[in-house]
């Protein structure tokens, strides 16, 4: 409302710098352009004195200027016309000022402008739910500090589950391609990269999926996540017999309360419809990742969610370190992610409590401290 | 003088600065100008060891070999023909491989190219407009992977 | 609220600018005094509008309203605030907003400060000025608005170019656009006069001190752009004949041949339908610089937007305003009466000297500038004009121009004496003499041309101040005699001195940096150095860097001259990281006037750095002459006498209307 009031103010004002020249008595002007002239020909004749005094021309050429300047300013004095007000009654141009003027500004503002619109200020929104930017901007800085240095592979494996818990599997397969190409395959990044292939194409297993599923179980058998896929994709394939004796393998061979147990027996109900199933597991479905109900929520999360998922993920790392601190990679995962994510100070920290902890084992402190210098901690 | 003298005057030296900066202009043109060019172009017709052209492309994909002394060897190519090239000195921020690029300079007898100005693009999008007709001529040009085709500028 | 009110006062403000284009002209032609009032008021609203609306577009971008469109694009919360500031006029729909707000600043001053300037004149003035922001402000609002909204509103902003981002560039633009916008008064004063039908002295004078102001913000304004690329692009090159600089330098020089055309106007009445006709010129080439800037039709770094649509709507202003004014031109020029007469050796005859050669040199840089497109578009080849064209065309052109320079202010009005001159500058030339052979004696044959130059410099700066000398009788008079003429010499004969000598100055630094540059490049470890001239350059090691967009790595050098340490440089690599971008920082020392200059190429795994640098003899001075030019100019406009508006003295005193 005050929008249209203060535009309003200003139409009208914009209106009056037209009518309020048209409402004024006409004045006769009383010097026209011969009053400048006239001012200008007198200086010049003021400077052709001063020239003649100085001997810069002689006095045959200053008298002519003299009669020369002279002959303009009586010309000048000639051509002065007055012009004056014609005393009409200005009743279209009145009319230009009241109707024309508001009528284009208002009709082009409606068809270029958002009235609607509020200001958005940066500050206003610090007390939106969250910084709202913070997690892409997270994200933003391991993918700028990744583009620096694109051949850091343990950014690129910090950054993989983000994508992940975002839904972004393309970037999720490249991340882990690339984690997988530079410090080598194991169990676990071969299945992460089939299960991000697997998201990406809508949870088909591809050929290439499948691939990546069975090398990791050449590096370890007992995979449960590449078995997982591996039995969901015989029964894409229609391999039900397969896939039943797939699902129960992997059914037996799981602790009670693998938190994915459930959803294996919902994939076997399904291919056994007799089956008797534990009621809870049809409700409760849970991939060993995340499942698409986990993405979907995360893509709904507020980012105050989002937030608390990274800082879990890290935290996590970092509590299971200060249990087990036997584990120098770990070490250098955790300072390398405080790192990228700008938070020198813990990363200090960090490294202080890897020197407590391994106080007692120089050779993997030894680790911990070559990988702290390479990321650039711990200098002093 | 009398006034049709001064004219004369006044339009005689006008015509000498004229005709005297369209004769500069002219000889100019015919000898201190660059052509554009495209890899293709110079592997089709290569031009004299004393002509300056333009040369036009991608940097070829592991191509780029640095020496000592600020010396790079790097490879132009349109898809369809590679010319290498030779600089010394400072690449743009912007130069890397699969990447656009235009550089002037000599090809010397033996095929190589000495550029002497490299000029990259200049951010993730922007593509020299003589670079994007060259691969577009040479049907090179896919405008959804503008940028590289590699990961490693993301 | 606030950026929609910008909006609305944008709207508003074309609104206007169609009312007081409209109804002066019409009062002007009725000969209405009334309707030609409403030229000033309604010029000063559209500057107040147009204010308002720019302010609403820096409010958006001071508080990071990513609600805004153009914020998103050209902004990001994270930047550091003068640039978030310098973000507003940064990209394509800004700085047009800007080149409008400038438009009406002068249209402004104009309504307020040429009280004595006859109603008739200011009318038609103003109407024209009123078109011509009426159609930039139709082209902003449809083809390059700023202030376009997003719902729903992304959450960040994507930066700025790093490489525009920088103090140089904060300011480069706007002193330009002062510079190109400034031409359309004399633009707006030739195409008034010629509906007028008349031209006379005092229309000389009103011009004359727009044009000086003009000229200054382009001179100021292409010498910062120079000395940006200089330190910024990391090349160490100072003027690349880019079409851009090109599009900046056309209306210099076609400025400067105004300015002086408009001397000759103003003291003799001659050379009428050439000012006219520079003016136009003038005002058309800061169009096509505008144009050439703005369409993308060339690319280049500065062509910051690149969008056909708006090169066309851009080319159709150019053809309705150019085309308009020269129509308009072979209309009524032969209407306008015969100036006074000249000998060929005079002071008209020097500055007719000036005009033909500042205009054939300006024909040729438009030429290379526009060869290479008329040359695509009719056979589809594709050439690039470089340095060497301009250094063929534009080189001899100014030799000429730059002998004379000395001369003309020592040549009377109407008729004057070559030989007296030329007496009189034996000094200057015996000068130049001596630095010349005395160069050759020491440097040999080979630096001939280079001392040539240099020659040529010192018989500019001396000339310039031979004339000053001769004309407060230095030596001739007692000091205290000099010194009272000195005091009592108008500013602008001063002025006039000034600038010549800048001319000289940037003449020096332009041999100097050309003709005994240095380069060096090597690739160093720490610990290691390299040597150039009379420096060693030693690389120390390398200093993190890091910042709120950007993070890097400096690399420090230690600068020593015969063992002693005598400066440190560190030039930087940085990430900025968004967008990803890389970019180089020159680190640069000056000595003197010359300076040293360290870039770095890429830093390896094992700390070999790659690098470059060049010893820049009397570079500065390049900068320092385009200062001292512009120093003559605001000498010359702080005449009183050329001061429009300014009280007269209380003696001839002139009634004035009450405006």
């Amino acid at each position: 409302m005050l929008l249209w009031i203060v535009m309003a103010v200003l139409t009208a004002a914009a209106s009056l710098t037209v009518l309020i020249p048209l409402g004024r008595a006409p004045r006769v002007q009383t010097v026209a352009s011969g009053g400048a002239a006239r001012s200008i020909y007198r200086d010049q004749l003021d400077e052709l004195a001063r020239d003649r005094e100085r001997g810069l021309i002689g006095d045959a050429e200053a008298e002519a200027a003299r009669i020369e300047i002279s002959r303009r300013l009586l010309n000048s004095e000639a051509g002065a016309t007055t012009s004056s007000g014609t005393g009409s009654a200005y009743r279209i141009e009145r009319l230009v000022a009241v109707i024309a003027v508001p009528l284009v500004a208002i009709g082009l503002y409606l068809f270029v402008g958002s009235p609607q619109l509020a200001d958005v200020p940066i500050a206003s929104r610090a007390t939106e739910p969250a910084a709202e930017g913070s997690v892409d901007d997270l994200i933003a800085k391991v993918e700028t500090h990744l583009a620096a240095n694109p051949e850091d592979g343990r950014g690129w494996e910090i950054l993989s589950p983000i994508y992940m818990r975002l839904g972004r599997f393309d970037d999720a397969v490249r991340a882990l391609g690339n984690a997988k190409r530079l410090l080598g395959s194991t169990a676990e990044r071969e299945s992460l990269y089939g299960e991000a292939l697997t998201r990406a194409s809508g949870d088909v297993v591809t050929d290439e999926a499948r691939a990546a599923f069975e090398k990791a179980l050449k590096f370890d058998p007992q995979d449960i996540r590449s078995r997982f896929y591996l039995a969901y994709s015989l029964a894409q394939s229609g391999k039900k017999d397969e896939a039943i004796s797939a699902w129960n393998a992997l059914i037996d061979s799981a602790p009670t309360d693998a938190p994915w147990l459930g959803a294996a027996r919902a994939e076997l109900a399904k291919l056994q419809p007799t089956t008797t199933v534990p009621a809870e597991a049809t409700v409760t479905p849970a991939a060993p990742g995340p499942t698409q109900a986990d993405i979907a929520a995360a893509a709904e999360q507020t980012p105050a969610e989002r937030q608390a998922m990274i800082e879990g993920m890290v935290g996590g790392l970092a509590a299971r370190l200060d249990a087990e601190p036997a584990d120098p990679q770990g070490w250098e995962r955790l300072l390398r992610a405080y790192m990228v994510l700008g938070r020198t100070d813990e990363a200090n920290a960090a490294l202080a409590r890897a020197r407590t902890a391994l106080k007692e084992r120089p050779d993997l402190l030894t680790v911990v401290e070559t990988a702290a210098r390479d990321i650039g901690i711990g200098k002093d | 003088m009398t006034r049709k003298q001064r004219r004369l005057t006044l339009i005689g030296l006008a015509g000498i600065v004229l005709a005297s900066a369209l004769g500069l202009v002219l000889y100019a043109l015919s000898d201190g100008i660059t052509f554009f060019t495209s890899p293709s172009d110079v592997l089709a017709t290569p031009p004299s060891p004393e002509q300056r052209i333009r040369l036009g492309g991608l940097v070829e994909q592991g191509s780029i070999v640095k020496e000592t002394g600020g010396i790079v060897r790097f490879a132009v190519t349109d898809g369809k023909a590679t010319v290498p090239a030779r600089y010394v000195g400072i690449l743009p921020d912007l130069f890397r491989e699969g990447q656009g690029v235009v550089a002037e300079g000599k090809v010397d007898a033996n095929g190589l190219f000495e550029a002497d100005t490299v000029l990259a693009k200049h951010d993730e999008t922007y593509m020299p407009k003589e670079v994007v007709e060259a691969l577009k001529k040479s049907g090179e040009w896919r405008p959804e992977d503008g940028a590289a085709p590699e990961a490693v500028t993301q | 609220m606030i950026v929609e009110l910008g909006h609305y006062a944008l709207v508003l403000a074309l609104a206007l600018a169609l009312a007081g284009g409209t109804l002066p002209l019409w009062g002007a032609l009725r000969n209405d005094t009334r309707l030609m009032a409403v030229a000033s008021t309604t010029a000063v609203a559209q500057f107040i509008l147009v204010a308002l609306s720019f302010a609403a577009l820096t409010y958006a971008y001071v508080v990071s309203d990513f609600s805004v469109l153009n914020v998103v694009q050209n902004s990001h919360s994270l930047k550091p605030m003068i640039y978030k500031i310098s973000g507003v006029w940064g990209n394509h729909e800004g700085s047009m907003l800007l080149w409008v707000l400038i438009l009406v600043l002068f249209g402004a001053l104009v309504a307020l400060f040429s009280a004595n300037l006859p109603l008739r004149l200011k009318a038609l003035v103003l109407s024209v000025q009123a078109w011509i922001g009426a159609a930039f402000l139709i082209f902003i609002l449809i083809s390059s608005n700023p202030f376009l909204r997003l719902h729903p509103v992304p959450f960040e902003g994507r930066d700025l170019n790093p490489l525009l981002q920088d103090v140089g560039l904060a300011i480069h633009p706007p002193l330009l656009y002062l510079g190109y916008v400034g031409c359309s008064i004399s633009f707006a004063f030739a195409i008034a006069a010629l509906i007028d039908g008349r031209i006379d002295a005092a229309w000389a004078r009103w011009v004359r001190p727009w044009t000086l102001a003009a000229w200054g913000f382009l001179t100021l304004g292409i010498a910062m752009g120079s000395y940006w690329a200089y330190y910024e692009l990391g090349w160490g090159g100072w003027w690349f004949w880019d079409p851009v600089e090109n599009a900046s330098f056309m209306p210099w020089l076609s400025a400067t041949a105004l300015l002086h055309s408009a001397i000759v106007m103003e003291k003799r009445e001659a050379l009428k339908i050439w000012t006219i006709l520079l003016a136009i010129l003038t005002f058309s080439l800061s169009l096509l610089g505008t144009f050439l800037v703005r369409s993308g039709v060339l690319t280049s770094v500065h062509a910051f937007a690149t969008d056909p649509t708006r090169g066309i709507f851009i080319l159709i202003i150019l053809c309705i305003f150019i085309g308009g004014a020269f129509s308009l031109f072979a209309a009524r020029a032969g209407t306008l009466s015969q100036g006074g007469l000249f000998a060929p050796i005079s002071r008209e005859g020097a500055l007719v000297l000036n005009n033909l050669l500042l205009t054939a040199a300006c024909a040729t840089v438009l030429v290379g500038t526009l060869y290479p497109l008329a040359l695509e578009a009719l056979t589809g080849e594709k050439i690039s004009v470089g340095a060497p064209f301009f250094d063929m065309t534009f080189g001899p052109m100014m030799v000429p121009l730059l002998i004379a320079v000395p001369f003309g202010p020592f040549l009377a009005w109407k008729r004057g004496d070559i030989v007296a001159a030329g007496q009189r500058l034996l000094f200057a030339f015996g000068a130049a003499m001596a630095v010349m052979i005395l160069g050759l004696a020491l440097m040999g044959t080979p630096a001939a041309l280079a001392l040539f130059g240099v020659a040529l410099s010192v018989w500019l700066m001396v000339g310039s101040i031979s004339e000053i000398a001769f004309r407060v009788k230095l030596g001739r008079a007692s000091l205290a005699e000099s010194w009272r003429r000195g005091a009592g010499l108008p500013r602008s004969a001063w002025g006039t001195a000034v600038a010549h000598f800048g001319v000289g100055v940037t003449v020096l630094g332009v041999v100097g940096a050309t003709a005994w540059n240095s380069e060096e490049i090597a690739t160093l470890k720490p610990g290691e150095a390299m040597s150039i001239g009379a420096y060693s350059v030693t690389m120390d090691g390398f200093v993190p860097l890091s910042a709120s967009n950007y993070t890097g790595t400096a690399v420090r050098f230690t600068v020593r001259e015969g063992g002693n340490v005598v400066a440190t440089m560190e030039p930087e690599k940085r990430l900025y990281t968004v967008p990803n971008t890389p970019t180089t920082e020159a680190a640069i020392k000056t000595f003197g006037f010359s300076q040293l200059y360290v870039s770095l190429g890429d830093i390896g795994t094992d700390g070999a750095t790659v690098v470059r640098i060049y010893w820049k003899t009397l570079v500065t001075l390049i900068w320092i002459g385009a200062l001292i030019m512009t120093a003559g100019g605001a000498l010359s406009l702080s005449d009183r006498r050329l001061r429009v508006g300014a009280p007269k003295p209380a003696r001839r005193a002139v009634p004035v209307p009450a405006e």
